[in-house]
């Protein structure tokens, strides 16, 4: 059985430090699912170390504070109608 | 009989050995995923996929691949497992000319078995959620079909929409939801954000099999998809009111979510590994915020896998795409004989069509280019005659290699509409458009030299159908 992993400091994505659990596995301490405060990347603690260590996650997917900041909106929101 | 809810159909799928339980303990990732997209692999036929020993959780039922390979999507319309795909398509048309059946309302829908609401709400408490591929920013529910209404027109059943659209996890009762700005949805809630209004919305997981299929279907924005469910299934569509927004939802689903998009508000959302077999992401998208859940007591979460092509989506919205397409064409062209426009949701269509005089091929590819689909997907067209199969590609490839003259018959049209998440757009949401014409010229279009064409010998179809016999008696 795989233990599960203590809160890591940092996000495997953007590597920032703001990480919270957000579930428990139902059967006790066989994961638990992590958030990043703020790329909101969520991942489980039993997942592949490319998808959970800072160290091994690829290099294409990761995203930087200024990535966040001017991503696209999608859709734009609209002007607001006259009322 | 139609199915009513989900659970009814994997009951079907499993007498017709085309669902397999997997027997032993998996991780949720990334086994769930990977079996999933492996389903897509293993050649004709793939089964719906059942897990119920999953690592960590005590009472998790997933079900993958219920769509995903042309049995399934021929037993989830009533059709003999055998079907072909044209014939699958050539039926789905058939019953469309069935539509409006107006919806039956039922009470005692089973997902009132079990509330949540306010601060209760906890989506890991009711779903088994996974992640599908490497690069997904979380876990989605990507199999939904997400109801909301007009906000302008709110009493028009027909502007009530009913979609499916992938939407990530973003907290216990917050998800991010991608409208597509071509979508209905879109329009629901560019309205609601130019009044300042939230949009309320009902969000439907682990629906009877004709749901997932009108969902993801190009309708006109003032057509009900709960109607087309009616024309599909043969019978009325089961719909219930959703207790919190009073929208209508699936008398037979699993799990009824209720929430709001959160007006003006946009965070980051993705990457998501799309239909296109590519990611998409990370920008900045709209809310839902949960207020209520209800579900059935020991719900099935279905989920499904895409990725690069072919997997699940692909059967799921090929016919779907294919027959909207031939029905707005054959409105105005009787001409048109066959549609596939099974290629990526229909960014590429192959068209069969007879000719009203020369010119007449390509004035079709255009008029599919705009169509409501069209205007958002169709990017390239490949024409071929009457008696051509568009679903047959040998036969396709060798009109376009035999009939096309490049300089007169690909015609590439600059700066078109198409979805964001095309990869090819430049920028994205903006692409030029191919008609490829593999028609045979026809007066005063005199180019070529067509005139003593190869056909079947007359005897040929008695033969194929001696030697059919033949081989099944020896």
């Amino acid at each position: 059985m795989t233990a599960p992993t203590a809160s890591p400091a940092v996000c495997p994505r953007c590597s920032d430090e703001a990480v919270r659990t957000v579930a428990h596995s139902p059967v006790p301490d066989v994961w638990e699912v992590l958030q990043c405060a703020r790329c909101l990347y969520m991942w489980r603690t039993t997942e592949p170390a490319r998808r959970t260590s800072p160290g091994a996650y690829p290099e294409r997917f990761r995203m930087t504070a200024e990535d966040i900041a001017t991503a696209l909106e999608v859709p734009a929101v609209p002007p607001l109608a006259a009322r | 009989m139609p199915y009513d809810d989900l659970r009814s159909f994997l009951d079907t799928l499993e007498k017709e050995g085309q669902l397999l339980r997997i027997p032993d303990e998996v991780l949720p990732e990334p086994d769930i995923a990977a079996a999933a997209n492996a389903a897509g692999r293993i050649g004709e036929g793939a089964p719906a996929l059942w897990f119920d020993r999953v690592k960590g959780f005590t009472d998790a039922r997933i079900a993958m691949n219920v769509h995903g390979s042309w049995r399934n999507h021929a037993l989830a319309l009533g059709m003999p497992k055998e079907t072909s795909p044209r014939e699958q398509v050539e039926e789905f048309a058939r019953r469309w000319d069935a539509f409006p059946v107006p919806p039956e309302r039922r009470a005692d829908a089973p997902w009132q078995e079990n509330t949540v609401t306010g601060g209760d709400v906890d989506l890991f408490a009711v779903l088994p959620l996974f992640r599908l591929n490497d690069g997904d920013g979380g876990f989605y529910l990507d199999k939904a079909a997400v109801v909301s209404r007009d906000p302008a027109d709110p009493d028009h059943f027909g502007k009530q929409n009913l979609g499916t659209y992938r939407m990530e996890v973003i907290g216990r009762d917050r998800l991010a939801l991608q409208p597509v700005p071509v979508h209905d949805i879109a329009q629901h809630l560019r309205t609601a954000e130019e009044r300042g209004e939230d949009l309320p919305v009902a969000i439907t997981l682990g629906n009877d099999p004709v749901i997932p299929i009108v969902a993801g279907m190009p309708l006109r924005y003032d057509q009900s998809e709960y109607e087309m469910a009616g024309a599909l299934r043969g019978a009325p569509m089961p719909i219930a009111t959703a207790p919190h927004t009073g929208l209508d939802v699936p008398w037979g689903a699993e799990v009824v979510i209720e929430g709001v998009v959160e007006s003006r508000v946009r965070q980051i959302e993705g990457p998501f590994g799309e239909f296109t077999g590519h990611y998409s992401g990370g920008r900045r998208m709209p809310v839902i915020r949960i207020e209520r859940i209800s579900y059935r007591s020991r719900p099935v979460f279905e989920s499904l896998y895409l990725g690069m092509p072919w997997t699940e989506c692909d059967y799921l919205v090929g016919p779907n795409t294919s027959v909207p397409l031939l029905k707005q064409l054959r409105a105005e062209f009787p001409e048109v004989r066959a549609v596939n426009a099974m290629y990526t949701h229909g960014l590429l269509v192959i068209i069969s069509t007879a000719k009203r005089y020369g010119g007449f091929a390509k004035a079709v590819g255009m008029r599919a280019m705009t169509t409501p689909h069209g205007l958002g997907y169709v990017s390239q067209v490949i024409l071929v005659d009457e008696d051509v199969d568009p679903f047959d590609l040998p036969q396709v490839m060798w009109a376009q290699s035999a009939k096309v003259n490049p300089r007169e018959d690909v015609l590439v049209l600059p700066n078109l509409s198409v979805v964001e998440l095309a990869p090819a757009s430049q920028p994205a949401g903006v692409t030029s458009k191919m008609i490829i014409d593999a028609t045979t010229p026809v007066a005063p279009d005199v180019r070529g030299n067509f005139g003593t064409p190869v056909k079947d010998l007359p005897e040929t179809a008695a033969w194929a159908a001696r030697l059919r016999t033949l081989l099944a008696t020896r």
